[in-house]
């Protein structure tokens, strides 16, 4: 189950954090984003030498906590995405998969000219797609 | 690569890893050595740490080497047993809490800057009790059974002098009973190297007996074994030593000038040869002996291939027998103990390659017998062994990990283990630079034990800081993580330090979940301990938290007034973030020479008022000559750019309150903090401007008590608040007086709009500082507007581009001058279309001087304008009736003047002192809409000696204006007569409640004579209409301007029916003169507004359509009396389509006796031309079997159709000359094609065609003649009218100019013939 999706943007400042879970932890999540933050800068720094991954956005499993698993992902304009999932065997497809939508969701969000660039995203609809697209791995990894 | 002895490991491993000395003493020689404030160890501790000890060493191999640094640990043997747990962790806990409150009192007010930090040198980020804790941390582990470095490897006897036989002494200290339970029950080797050492008190006696004692006991023991130690030389204690060797082993705090305070220099001496003899000359060939014994029997038994054979299958063989889960039980004579116990030897004399082979042999066997604790303890001592080898790194972590996952597989057993193996671990990745992987360790490390996983995680974090690049979010959440574990073990200080440095990650950046947190915890903290002031600065920081949800900004909100309570004081913050200032809204509203009669009007655009009064006040270049010039005199330089206010006028200061939170905060006091310094020309003598400042401030609080008064107004947003259905509750208190004390309380919910107003009463300058508040009635929040505010929007600042934003509120207080107050009387808010009102102006004068020259200027002059003085008291509407005979001048005569909209009030005109000045007003809503009315008025000071010269009173109002009546007007030429047309007037009532009362038509302009065709009373019983209904009413207009010259007489004007009433008949309603004052003003407004010219009227017509409303819903300043509506119209034009009319005129019925002859009847045909060119008009006959009635109309159109065919594209010169043949086929051919039987009963005769000539505006007759055959009724339409406009003069009338020619068919006119009897 994703208990967590961000967007966090090229200074490291959060766009959008939602969690979905049913407990408070929000602020715990906040920090395993925050934290894995960390973890992204240090894969953009030492990228890996092998050639496919030049230019991959998909930065991987970034770190592996007791309990989750954290994701990331590096748009172009250094806007980072982040996955934090409870399943504990989740297919790097599936991952990637999500990202992939999660990324043309966001696209079409910030595209909207009443969103300011820089500021976080407050459209509803982005949101609802969000929770679809998380919904959907769900369904995608359970099958 | 440095010497990996010299790195913090290296130096840790050789001060902790060395071999230990079971010290056994009886309490005499305690009593001794206490006199000196030590215990015995703690005496000879200094001296047991050998840096250069130069001893050879010669183990398993042949080849010696020396060993220069030596250290050996010494136990007392009641010491030597694994230490108590609970009480090692209390001992931690004491070590942690102390750290804590030193670290605590030392800590800087400001965490530092992250970037600061990492510029830092590691030692001084880094705590440095970190050090200390893990040392105690490890040495909690100590004499273990599973290790052998513990182990003590000699054992010192000591007996004081003093004692009753001392050789007998000796032998009961090293009685079984009382050793260690170590080498008890078998796990270590009771059989050490004892040395016996005698130790003689110098105070007590002299060391005779001593040494006699010592040759006894040489004798007894052998003589290697035997020493005398004497003490305590001096006798008078008073020996101070300048390095005291002590204090770092002594680190309870005592008065360190009594330490050792009876040993002197020889002493001392004497104990170092003694610590020197015992480990050179005893211990370490001890060591090296025992080594070379254990060599041998492991390479007996293990080593070899035979052996190893032997001893897997023997191993196997034991694995079914035992079972247990600690693995086997090893005593100290097992094979296994003996290699331990010989790597560590040789570990400890640093023959690394021994040990490591002999600790690689027993580590496969203990892993084979599962004696997993025994096999991480070896593969920790591998680990440490290839470090300090400095060989293989990958082989030194490995076997690190592989030890620390044993001791963590192992439980809780384990978990110390694993504690100290992790550190050990982390200090070697340290050393290599591998500080992210020491951080990832040093989080493994943490236990269950909270206290220790806090000061793990934040040792974690620091090395996430010093790590290359520095992550600095790792670093921030371990810090986070640290403070909780320390929270939850109440060391909070700690907590309240990590989460310190935390800030420094999270501060700046907006992942305000996170920092909000920080920051509250931090301020409960310190609230905890009691630092009020530092909680509650940490607090104000998450105060104005508006993404968090409703229950957290609540706890927020609490916790902070309670912290605040506790202080028992009153905060006073500069920037206190709740409630938001919004500091754009900052609005100054003053008044200089423009003087305001209400908000609303100091709230429009400058701009607005700068057109209105453009043409009205004194233009700048001509004022430069007089009050500007006055001005920079009186004013000095620095100050020239300020804003000038006026004694004891209000400044008002608009302050927008913005609430972020979702629950309610409550404000009071908001007050205006103010500054009024003396004029500094006053003091200007000393031309020194840089002083001006200094006294200023000395005087500030009194001037500021004697001179300003403050007065609050509030203002609510109350469609917000309603709209967030919350509710309100507000309290004000005004105050006036002189003291600036006063008390607002409003509970506020998102928007508080504030006006706050600074009255200076003298002349100086006055200074805005800022506004001040109290939230809770606890904490004040100040706001300085001019250090954070950028661009501040001063309302009226004229000169605004040129200034500094701050200096907008400073202002030039100049003596009082005169203001006048102006309103307007029962001017409505809303109100109908057409509502037609006199006003009353009131102007009035508070002060002392008298004011003239007054002039006023309105906006909107078809609404409003400035009526004659002597309409002041008329009784409205009475005035506007008809009065019989009376002159009808009242109207303006200076038109031009009206328009400009200026209206210059007389020169005798001015306000007094103290007197009140009124003047009427016209007011018409003219069209619907929302209306802003601004008005104006100009005057001058008489009192020329001012600043100021003249001021303007500006004065602003906003109507409603809804739609009443719709009124339309059609105007169709009467068939019947030429200068009569027929008006329809359609009436629609607009408004959805109101009715109507119709009262009156009237024209304007003298040459229209209107009547009604029918009784308004047959249409409209009632006269009123209703919401919703629509009226339409026919009338007769007579152009009376056309009969009058025609007819030449003359009717006098109260006969003219240039009005009609529509109320009741007979009524005596008396008419409205639409011609004099208020109508005829508002009509010449609206011409202006619906027309450019007031040329070419001719064919155009104005009404004004007066009706009344008797009761209405509107709010209207007289409820008494109806109000009057009119309804004007302009312009209304003919609907006819030719300018060409005309009328034929002759007998309808005639008799005539057909037996004797034709009848010859004769007809005058009159045309008109109404146009402004002069017209060519032919006339065509023809004669068509206009026989009866029916048909002719058919016929005529016909022909019509086909001689306009003609004449337009065929034969055009063959219908010039020969018309009557034309005429004449035309007519037979049409005789044919309709019947041959009907015959045409008439023909035209005289000419077929005649044409005219009409001057522009004229009539002129043509005679036309038929001759009637039979009796009968004909219809004479059997002409056309050929019309067209030859020259136009001017070419104004394009519409006109379009259409100018055409064919107009002829009207019926039936004519009877009767045979005459």
């Amino acid at each position: 189950m994703i208990v967590c999706v961000a967007v966090v943007g090229h200074q490291n400042n959060p766009l959008y954090i939602q969690s979905f879970t049913d407990a408070d932890d929000a602020l715990k999540l906040h920090h395993i984003v925050h934290c894995s933050l960390d973890v992204v800068d240090e894969r953009v720094n030492n990228p890996k030498r092998s050639g496919p991954t030049l230019n991959e956005t998909f930065l991987g499993l970034l770190y592996p906590t007791e309990n989750y698993k954290v994701y990331g992902y590096l748009t172009n304009t250094k806007v980072k995405f982040i996955l934090v999932t409870t399943d504990l065997d989740v297919r790097d497809v599936d991952v990637r998969n999500f990202f992939k939508r999660f990324h043309a969701a966001y696209a079409d969000a910030v595209s909207n000219p009443f969103h300011m660039p820089g500021k976080k995203i407050t459209s509803r609809t982005f949101a609802e797609r969000v929770s679809t697209i998380v919904k959907s791995f769900g369904f995608s990894s359970a099958g | 690569m440095v010497d990996p002895a010299n790195t913090p490991l290296g130096k840790m491993l050789l001060e902790e890893i060395t071999p230990v000395v079971m010290v056994l003493c009886t309490p005499l020689v305690e009593e001794s050595c206490l006199k000196n404030g030590l215990s015995f160890i703690q005496m000879l501790s200094p001296f047991s740490n050998f840096t250069n000890i130069d001893v050879p060493v010669r183990t398993a191999s042949d080849q010696p080497y020396r060993l220069q640094k030596f250290k050996l640990r010494l136990f007392y043997a009641s010491d030597i047993r694994q230490p108590n747990l609970e009480a090692a962790k209390k001992r931690l806990k004491e070590v942690i809490t102390q750290a804590g409150e030193k670290d605590f009192s030392e800590m800087s007010s400001d965490p530092a800057e992250v970037r600061d930090l990492l510029s830092r040198p590691e030692s001084e980020i880094i705590p440095t009790w970190f050090q200390f804790f893990n040392k105690e941390l490890v040495r909690t582990l100590s004499f273990s059974d599973h290790e052998a470095f513990d182990h003590p490897v000699a054992c010192l006897l000591v007996v004081s002098s003093k004692d009753e036989e001392p050789i007998n002494r000796f032998v009961d200290l090293f009685n079984t009973n009382k050793l260690p339970s170590l080498l008890n029950d078998g796990a270590m080797d009771p059989k050490i190297l004892k040395h016996y050492l005698l130790v003689h008190d110098n105070q007590d006696s002299d060391s005779e007996k001593a040494t006699k004692l010592l040759t006894e006991m040489k004798n007894t023991f052998g003589p290697n074994d035997c020493q005398l130690l004497c003490i305590n030389s001096s006798q008078d204690g008073q020996i101070h030593h300048q390095e005291n060797p002590w204090a770092p082993f002594k680190s309870d705090a005592l008065p360190s000038n009594n330490i050792g305070c009876f040993l002197n220099i020889d002493d001392l001496n004497e104990i170092k040869d003694l610590m020197q003899e015992l480990s050179s000359k005893h211990i370490i060939p001890y060591m090296e002996q025992k080594i070379r014994i254990l060599n041998q029997q492991v390479s007996a038994t293990r080593k070899g291939f035979k052996n190893q054979i032997k001893n897997l299958w023997w191993r196997k063989g034991k694995e079914d027998a035992l079972d247990s889960p600690d693995g086997p039980v090893y005593t100290f004579s097992s094979v296994e103990s003996q290699i331990r116990i010989l790597g560590d030897f040789a570990f400890m004399l640093r023959d690394y390659e021994l040990a490591l082979s002999n600790y690689r042999l027993i580590s496969t066997d203990y892993k084979l017998d599962k004696a997993w604790k025994r096999y991480a303890g070896v593969q920790e001592m591998m680990g440490l062994t290839y470090f300090l080898l400095d060989q293989s790194r990958k082989e030194a972590e490995y076997c690190m990990e592989n030890a620390f996952n044993t001791y963590i597989k192992l439980g809780p057993a384990g978990q110390q283990n694993a504690i100290r193996c992790g550190l050990w671990w982390v200090e070697m990745l340290k050393t290599r630079d591998q500080v992210k992987e020491a951080a990832t360790v040093y989080f493994r490390i943490c236990s269950e034990d909270p206290l220790h996983s806090a000061v793990m995680l934040e040792q974690a974090s620091f090395c996430y800081l010093l790590s290359k690049p520095p992550m600095l979010h790792k670093y921030g959440f371990h810090l986070v993580l640290s403070g909780d574990h320390y929270k939850k073990c109440d060391q909070i200080k700690h907590a309240i330090r990590t989460y310190r440095n935390a800030v420094s990650v999270y501060k700046g950046t907006t992942w305000s979940l996170i920092k909000d947190h920080v920051y509250f915890h931090i301020g409960q903290w310190y609230a905890f301990l009691g630092m009020y002031d530092i909680a509650v600065s940490h607090m104000l920081e998450v105060l104005a938290s508006s993404h968090q949800s409703k229950k957290t900004q609540e706890l927020f909100l609490r916790d902070f007034l309670q912290t605040v309570q506790k202080s028992g004081k009153t905060f006073e913050v500069l920037k206190l973030q709740l409630p938001v200032i919004n500091s754009s809204s900052i609005k100054v509203i003053f008044e200089d020479h423009r003087t305001y009669a209400s908000a609303a009007a100091a709230s429009v655009r400058e701009r607005i008022w700068r057109s209105l009064e453009e043409d009205m006040v004194p233009s700048l270049s001509t004022a430069r000559t007089n009050w500007l010039e006055l001005q920079s005199k009186l004013i000095p330089k620095k100050y020239k750019e300020s804003n000038i206010c006026v004694a004891g006028e209000a400044i008002k200061v608009g302050i927008e309150f913005k609430n972020p939170l979702h629950i309610p905060i409550s404000i009071s006091s908001v007050s205006l903090i103010c500054k009024l310094s003396p004029n500094p020309e006053e003091r200007n003598s000393d031309e020194n401007s840089s002083n001006l400042e200094l006294p200023n401030e000395e005087n500030e609080t009194s001037t500021s008590s004697r001179y300003v008064c403050v007065v609050f107004v509030i203002y609510m947003h109350t469609n917000i608040f309603n709209s967030l259905n919350n509710y309100l509750c507000l309290y004000v208190y005004l105050a006036c007086i002189s003291a600036c004390v006063n008390v607002v309380y409003a509970r506020i919910f998102n928007f508080l709009q504030v006006q706050l107003t600074v009255t200076p009463m003298a002349e100086g300058i006055l200074k805005i500082v800022g506004v001040k508040w109290k939230l809770s009635s606890s904490v004040v929040g100040f706001y300085n507007f001019e250090s954070s505010s950028v661009n501040k929007k001063v309302a009226k600042g004229r000169r605004k581009a040129k200034h500094p934003p701050g200096d907008n509120l400073k202002f030039i207080v100049i003596k009082s001058l005169p203001k006048l107050e102006g309103r307007i009387h029962s001017l409505p808010e809303k109100t109908y279309t057409g509502d037609l009102r006199h006003l009353v102006l009131q102007l009035s004068n508070q002060s002392k001087v008298p004011v003239k020259n007054l002039k006023m200027k309105i906006s909107n002059p078809r609404f409003l304008y400035a009526g004659n003085q002597r309409e002041l008291n008329v009784e409205f509407p009475a005035c506007l009736e008809k009065k019989t005979n009376a002159e009808q001048g009242g109207g303006h005569t200076n038109n031009n003047k009206m328009l400009q909209n200026l209206f210059v009030f007389p020169e005798d005109i001015s306000v007094k002192e103290e007197t009140s000045l009124s003047w009427p007003l016209w007011f018409r809503a003219a069209i619907p809409g929302n209306i802003s009315l601004y008005i104006t008025i100009y005057y001058e000071m008489e009192d020329v000696s001012n600043i100021m010269k003249y001021r303007t009173l500006r004065m602003h109002y906003n109507l409603q204006v809804l739609p009443s009546l719709d009124v339309s007007f059609e105007l169709s030429p009467c068939p019947s007569r030429l200068q009569d047309f027929l008006l329809r007037m359609d009436v629609v009532n607009k408004t959805s409640s109101e009715c109507f009362q119709v009262h009156q038509l009237s024209s304007v302009g003298r040459q229209w004579e209107i009547s009604l065709l029918q009784p308004v009373n047959s249409i409209l019983p009632s006269q009123s209409l209703f919401a919703g209904q629509a009226l339409s009413c026919f009338f007769m207009l007579k152009d009376r301007r056309k009969s009058s010259t025609s007819e030449d007489s003359i009717l006098s004007p109260s006969l003219l029916q240039s009005d009609v009433t529509l109320g009741r008949q007979g009524n005596n309603e008396a008419l409205f003169d639409v011609s004099c004052s208020p109508l005829a003003d508002f009509h010449s407004f609206e011409r202006m507004q619906q027309g450019m010219s007031d040329q070419g009227v001719e064919n155009k017509t104005d009404f004004i359509f007066i009706s009344q409303l008797v009761k209405g819903n509107t709010d209207s300043g007289a409820p008494s009396t109806p109000l009057l509506f009119s309804h004007h119209a302009c312009r209304c034009s003919l609907s006819r389509m030719s300018p060409v009319s005309w009328l034929i005129d002759g007998p309808q019925t005639i008799e005539h006796d057909f037996a004797a002859s034709l009848c010859e009847v004769k007809l005058k045909m009159t045309i008109s031309n109404s146009s402004d060119s002069v017209a060519s008009v032919r006339v065509n006959t023809f004669d068509s079997p206009s026989n009866g009635i029916q048909s002719s109309d058919a016929a005529g159109t016909q022909t019509g159709v086909s001689s306009e065919n003609q004449s337009g594209w065929f034969d055009i010169p063959a219908v010039n000359d020969m018309k009557v043949i034309t005429t004449d086929a035309l007519a037979t051919r049409l005789a044919k094609s309709l019947s041959m039987e009907s015959v045409s009963q008439f023909i035209w005769s005289g000419s077929s065609s005649t044409k005219v000539e009409l001057q522009p505006r004229s009539t002129a007759e043509i005679p036309l003649q038929i001759c009637v055959f039979a009796p009968g009724i004909y219809n004479l339409s059997n002409y056309t009218l050929n019309w067209n406009l030859i020259s136009t003069k001017d070419e104004e009338n394009q519409g006109e100019a379009d259409k100018s020619s055409g064919v107009c068919q002829g009207y019926p006119y039936y004519l009877t013939l009767l045979q005459s009897s």
